[in-house]
C-alpha cells in the first residue's frame, strides 16, 4: 500500500484548505488528532493532523489524503465543525489533550470547547510530552522494573550486573523532581 | 441486614456449615469487564473451562442481584465513580475479585494519567488473581480460594456490620433514584447532536444510572 499524501498547510489556509480538500471529493471526515512537536528546531508547535477520504471511490482504491499544520503555542486554530459536524468530538479531544484552541468551534450545544474523555477536575493536558507523569514519583511501582528486581533468589546480590543502564519510562520524572 | 445474618447468629454449628456451603456454591457473578481480561473472563464462562461447575452462575442481571463482582481489566478514573457505585448496589454479603494486573494494581499503565493504581483502592477486593491477561484457569484458582474464604467465614450480624463498616458509603435508599420522567426523557431542545442527560448535582443520589 502506498502512502497517504499529505498536504503541508500553512496554519491561517487551514479552514480553506479543509473547503477545498471537501470540494475535490475528500467529502469523509476519519479522524483529527494532533503531535506534540514543541521539542523541533524549527517552529516548535503542535502538528495538527486530518485524515480525509472520498467516498464516491472505489473499496481497496480508497482515495485518502492528510492535512497537516503547524500550530505555535497559545494560538488557535481554524475548526472543522462547520464542514463536517463530527469533527466536533475529535477537536474537543485534541482540545483537552493538547490545549489547542480552535476558533468558530460549534457542535450544536452551544457550550464550546469543553472535555469530552477526562474525568471530572481533571487538570492539565495529558498528552503534551510536558505533562509530567507523577504516579511513579509519588508511589513506587509495585512491580519489577529490571530483570533479576524484585525477587531475591539465592545469591542474587553478587550476580546482578553492576552497569547495567537504569530504563525509565518516558515523561516519568528523574528523582530530583519535585516534593515526595 | 438480611435475615440470613441473623440466623447465624443463632445458629448451631453444622447449620452454619450449611448456610456457607450454599452462599460458596452459589455466586452470581457480576462481570465488571474492562479491557483485554474480560475476554479471559468471558472464556472461562464458556465450555471449555466452564466456572458453571464451581457454582458460579453467570451473569446476574445487574449488580443487585450479584453475589460476586469480578472487575477484569483496566480501572480508569473517569470509570471508578461507576464501580463504587454499583458495588454499593450488591446486596451484602458481597464479594470481589480483581483479575489481572490493571485491576490488581494499574499494571504496566502505572505510569498512565488516567489509570487508577488498583481496585483495591476503590473498594475492598477478596482475591487478586494475578497476569497479563491471567489464563481462565487462574480465575478458577482465585474462585476456589474465595470459595475456601467464603466456607472459613462466620457471617454473624455483628461480623457483617464489621466487615462492611468501612466500605459501606451509601445505603440502599440513597442509590436508588425515582423513576424518569418524560420530561427528562425528552429533550427540551433538540440540537443536531442529541445533548447529554443533565448531570444531576445530587452525588449519588439521583442521576439517571440504569442497573
Amino acid at each position: 500500500m502506498t502512502e497517504t499524501p499529505c498536504r503541508e498547510v500553512p496554519l491561517d489556509e487551514w479552514a480553506g484548505a479543509l473547503s477545498a480538500a471537501r470540494s475535490e471529493g475528500f467529502d469523509f471526515f476519519d479522524w483529527l488528532t494532533a503531535v506534540d512537536q514543541m521539542d523541533a528546531e524549527d517552529s516548535p508547535g503542535f502538528d495538527v493532523v486530518c485524515h480525509l477520504m472520498n467516498s464516491s471511490t472505489g473499496r481497496g482504491t480508497l482515495a485518502r489524503v492528510l492535512l497537516r499544520t503547524r500550530v505555535p503555542s497559545g494560538q488557535s486554530l481554524a475548526s472543522a465543525t462547520t464542514l463536517w459536524s463530527g469533527s466536533a468530538w475529535h477537536e474537543r479531544e485534541t482540545h483537552e489533550m493538547f490545549g489547542i484552541d480552535f476558533a468558530g468551534f460549534e457542535d450544536g450545544t452551544g457550550l464550546g470547547l469543553r472535555p469530552l474523555l477526562l474525568p471530572n477536575g481533571f487538570d492539565g493536558t495529558p498528552l503534551r510530552k510536558s505533562f509530567v507523569l507523577a504516579a511513579r514519583a509519588s508511589k513506587a511501582w509495585p512491580g519489577a522494573k529490571e530483570p533479576g528486581e524484585g525477587a531475591p533468589s539465592h545469591g542474587a546480590a553478587h550476580t546482578e550486573k553492576p552497569g547495567r543502564r537504569k530504563i525509565t519510562a518516558p515523561g516519568v520524572p528523574d528523582t530530583t523532581w519535585g516534593p515526595r | 441486614m438480611p435475615s440470613v445474618g441473623m440466623l447465624n447468629d443463632d445458629a448451631p454449628r453444622p447449620i452454619k456449615v450449611v448456610l456457607n456451603w450454599g452462599r460458596r456454591y452459589s455466586l452470581w457473578v457480576f462481570n465488571f469487564g474492562l479491557a483485554c481480561c474480560a475476554i479471559e473472563f468471558i472464556a472461562a464462562s464458556m465450555a471449555r473451562h466452564d466456572f458453571i461447575r464451581l457454582g458460579v452462575i453467570p451473569f446476574a442481571p445487574g449488580p443487585r442481584q450479584a453475589d460476586l463482582m469480578v472487575v477484569s481489566g483496566t480501572v480508569t478514573d473517569k470509570m471508578a465513580a461507576a464501580i463504587r457505585r454499583l458495588y454499593d448496589q450488591m446486596p451484602e454479603p458481597k464479594y470481589v475479585i480483581s483479575f489481572g494486573s490493571c485491576a490488581n494494581s494499574g499494571g504496566p499503565y502505572w505510569d498512565s494519567y488516567c489509570v487508577t493504581k488498583g481496585v483495591d483502592t476503590l473498594i475492598p477486593v477478596d482475591v487478586y488473581v494475578p497476569g497479563c491477561p491471567p489464563r481462565p484457569e487462574a480465575l478458577l484458582q482465585g474462585i476456589i480460594r474465595l470459595q475456601e474464604k467464603i466456607a472459613a467465614e462466620t457471617l454473624s450480624t455483628k461480623g457483617m456490620r464489621a466487615k462492611y463498616a468501612g466500605s459501606r458509603r451509601a445505603t440502599a435508599a440513597e442509590v436508588t433514584r425515582p423513576l424518569l420522567t418524560q420530561a427528562q426523557v425528552t429533550p427540551e431542545v433538540s440540537p443536531r447532536i442529541a445533548p447529554q442527560i443533565t448531570p444531576s448535582p445530587v452525588s449519588v443520589g439521583h442521576a439517571g444510572e440504569q442497573s
